[in-house]
């Protein structure tokens, strides 16, 4: 499967979210509602998992290598989060900003559609690479969710509907969020070393990515304080906009021009 | 990650706080004010053993403090979490100057190059943040450490490892040793070159190139259009490979089939493609060129090469050109002899590092001009003797993260 399949398989598996998000408010009620409702958007995220299964084939290399790839597996993924959120919390509104999110992503991906391109620069073809990046998107995702989820309990608090249980949610996601980051950070040192000759260059990505981390390792130490919930919801829900800017705001700095990690076809 | 730290411990969340921020404010801008004084010329690390002297000396500074005062209160503030986490958002904000600044050489006597907002990492601002920081973890490593408690396993494998790697990693930095050696087809080397200096260096080995090889993808063929230098896109959005029987549409102007692809040939003299032997040969693909309302046309073309020129076809304004695939993978075939006498053989390729005598040889380019037909190979030596203390760092640091995962999912689970 190619580019060419990817706006039929993006425009059927935002249907699928959308109608199973509406077959939600039926499904409160309705046994049935409730069964087709999940079908549909976990059907629609199969599909879009099996669309990236197909695409990694046929590129005959993992596609993780531009920023429209990445994007595609954050896409693929941030649902899966709401997902098991709802399967062990009982919180169901994350669901729905995970698949708003995803939603946006293949939207930009729509708009910006990559090349096919099967090349994979020597310096990629490592060891490393899948489990380098995936770990990273998988700590993005998670961390994603946590943000979404601060900003959602900082609502519920101005309504006076804040819950313990949702912000020990969005706690948990960003502390499995920075294990991921931590491992994705250790894992890109020891694949530096293999492929440039050392562990630490200060490369641009490289810097965002130790700002990131510091960004979070503060979060749980704040925790650590007692600091107040309200308070941590707030760091959480802008603590992500640093992810933004180590995930593809950095291609745009001034000191992205000689960076050896900038995604090629960045768009 | 850290729970009761400090000996003393505050009554509210927040104290501490305000004079901890102070202090950080006031390291910043010390560094700041010697950069200035000192016209950015920012902190050099001095090699071995006066690096290792340092570090020892600081350990025993932090083991001292520590146990001796463990009681006093300026101590156990400064060992504690408002110290640290001020310190961390210091560090946070100077890497953010750093990763936004190009890190480059900027004009002398600019306000970037009088504060060393060009070289963020070697500065004194960074370097005062970066110790009094070390001092911080130092001190809560050590009051968790002793006594041993197993329940404080993951803390000191996590703090204990962040530690090392970054007190190791940064005393290592003056005697971590990067040296390109360029190296030609048939002769050998033990010259290395400082960079950017470029001052030359005599590496304890020499090495012999015999080959250089380039593998490359399949080529790919493409509608150019010389007015705007750009490829036109494709009808299914990608840039067709070369091989027999591959189409291409582009909308509106014109279709493409390959219908015959020599990949490695050089032409005979009526212009024919040949089957090359060795380096030598480009790949050259029959194409049939069909335009709405006139007749096909199908030529040879190809990419050309060091004794080929290339040919294009012309389609009204545009060409169908073939362009070289990408760098698959690149290699040298060497022979290193060591100062002692022996000798071996080896390849290096990029990923795939080599050991000789303590340094690491990296392939690191070539003549990218020449493209396949480079005859000369950029080697890198790296020679790193911290290397080992900084991965027990890592290593450290995956464990005690590993533990953080697991009480982590227990007290998810417990929730």
């Amino acid at each position: 499967m190619t580019l060419v399949d990817f706006p039929a398989i993006a425009v059927a598996t935002v249907t699928g979210w959308g109608l199973g998000s509406v077959l939600q408010i039926p499904a409160r009620k309705s046994k049935p509602a409730a069964w087709a409702s999940w079908l549909l958007m976990t059907g629609a995220t199969a599909l879009l998992a099996w669309f990236l299964a197909s695409y990694w084939i046929a590129l005959e290399r993992p596609p993780l290598r531009t920023l429209g790839e990445t994007r595609l597996w954050y896409a693929t993924l941030i649902p899966v989060v709401g997902y098991l959120v709802e399967y062990r919390w009982k919180i169901g509104w994350l669901k729905y900003y995970c698949m708003g999110l995803a939603t946006l992503f293949l939207g930009i991906n729509l708009m910006n559609p990559d090349v096919f391109q099967k090349a994979l620069m020597p310096a990629l073809q490592s060891v490393w690479f899948v489990p380098h990046v995936v770990v990273y998107l998988v700590a993005y995702v998670l961390l994603a969710a946590s943000s979404v989820a601060g900003w959602h309990n900082l609502w519920l608090e101005y309504r006076g509907k804040g819950s313990k249980l949702s912000e020990s949610m969005s706690h948990y996601l960003a502390l499995l969020g920075f294990v991921l980051l931590t491992f994705g950070l250790v894992f890109g040192a020891l694949w530096a070393k293999e492929a440039w000759g050392h562990y630490w260059t200060w490369d641009p990505k490289e810097t965002w990515a130790f700002i990131s981390w510091l960004a979070y390792l503060g979060y749980l130490h704040l925790v650590a304080r007692k600091t107040d919930v309200k308070v941590l919801q707030w760091y959480l829900g802008l603590a992500f906009l640093v992810l933004l800017v180590c995930w593809f705001g950095v291609n745009y700095l001034p000191s992205a021009q000689n960076s050896v990690h900038t995604y090629s076809g960045a768009s | 990650m850290q729970t009761s730290k400090s000996p003393v411990t505050p009554t509210a969340p927040s104290e501490g706080f305000g004079a901890a921020a102070l202090f950080t404010l006031a390291a910043i801008v010390a560094g700041f004010a010697i950069e200035l004084l000192t016209s950015g010329s920012g902190i050099s690390i001095p090699r071995w053993p006066a690096n290792g002297l340092f570090l020892s000396a600081f350990v025993s500074a932090i083991a001292a403090v520590g146990f001796g005062f463990r009681e006093h209160r300026l101590v156990g503030w400064l060992g504690g979490i408002p110290v640290g986490l001020s310190l961390i958002v210091g560090m946070a904000l100077l890497s953010f100057v750093g990763g936004v600044l190009p890190q480059d050489p900027a004009p002398a006597g600019s306000m970037v190059a009088l504060f060393r907002l060009n070289g963020m990492f070697s500065s004194w601002p960074f370097a005062f943040v970066t110790l009094l920081f070390l001092f911080n973890l130092g001190l809560s490593l050590l009051w968790k450490t002793v006594p041993f408690r197993m329940s404080n396993l993951q803390f000191m494998l996590f703090h204990g490892g962040f530690w090392i790697a970054l007190a190791c990693g940064l005393a290592g930095t003056a005697d971590l040793q990067r040296l390109i050696i360029p190296l030609y087809e048939g002769k050998e080397s033990d010259v290395a070159y400082e960079m950017p200096t470029e001052r030359p260096v005599r590496i304890p080995f020499s090495i012999y190139l015999k080959d250089f090889q380039i593998d490359e993808y399949v080529p790919q063929f493409a509608l150019y259009d010389p007015a705007t230098d750009q490829v036109i896109a494709e009808k299914a959005g990608a840039v067709p490979e070369v091989r027999k029987g591959a189409r291409a549409v582009w909308p509106g102007i014109a279709s493409a089939t390959v219908t015959d692809f020599r990949p490695d040939a050089l032409p005979d003299r009526e212009g024919n493609p040949l089957p090359a032997n060795g380096h030598k040969g480009v790949p050259f693909a029959k194409v049939r060129v069909e335009v709405p309302g006139q007749a096909p046309v199908e030529q040879w073309i190809n990419g050309g090469g060091p004794e080929i020129r290339p040919q294009f076809l012309p389609v009204g304004n545009y060409f169908v050109v073939i362009a070289p695939g990408a760098p698959k993978a690149f290699r040298s075939n060497v022979m290193i002899r060591s100062s002692e006498g022996g000798h071996r053989a080896a390849v290096l390729e990029v990923n795939k590092p080599f050991d000789v005598l303590g340094w690491k040889l990296y392939q690191m380019g070539y003549d990218e001009k020449a493209g396949r037909w480079s005859t000369m190979s950029l080697v890198e030596a790296v020679n790193d003797p911290w290397l080992p203390a900084v991965y027990v760092g890592f290593f450290m640091i995956m464990a005690g993260n590993l533990l953080f995962f697991w009480k982590g999912i227990k007290k998810m689970e417990a929730a």
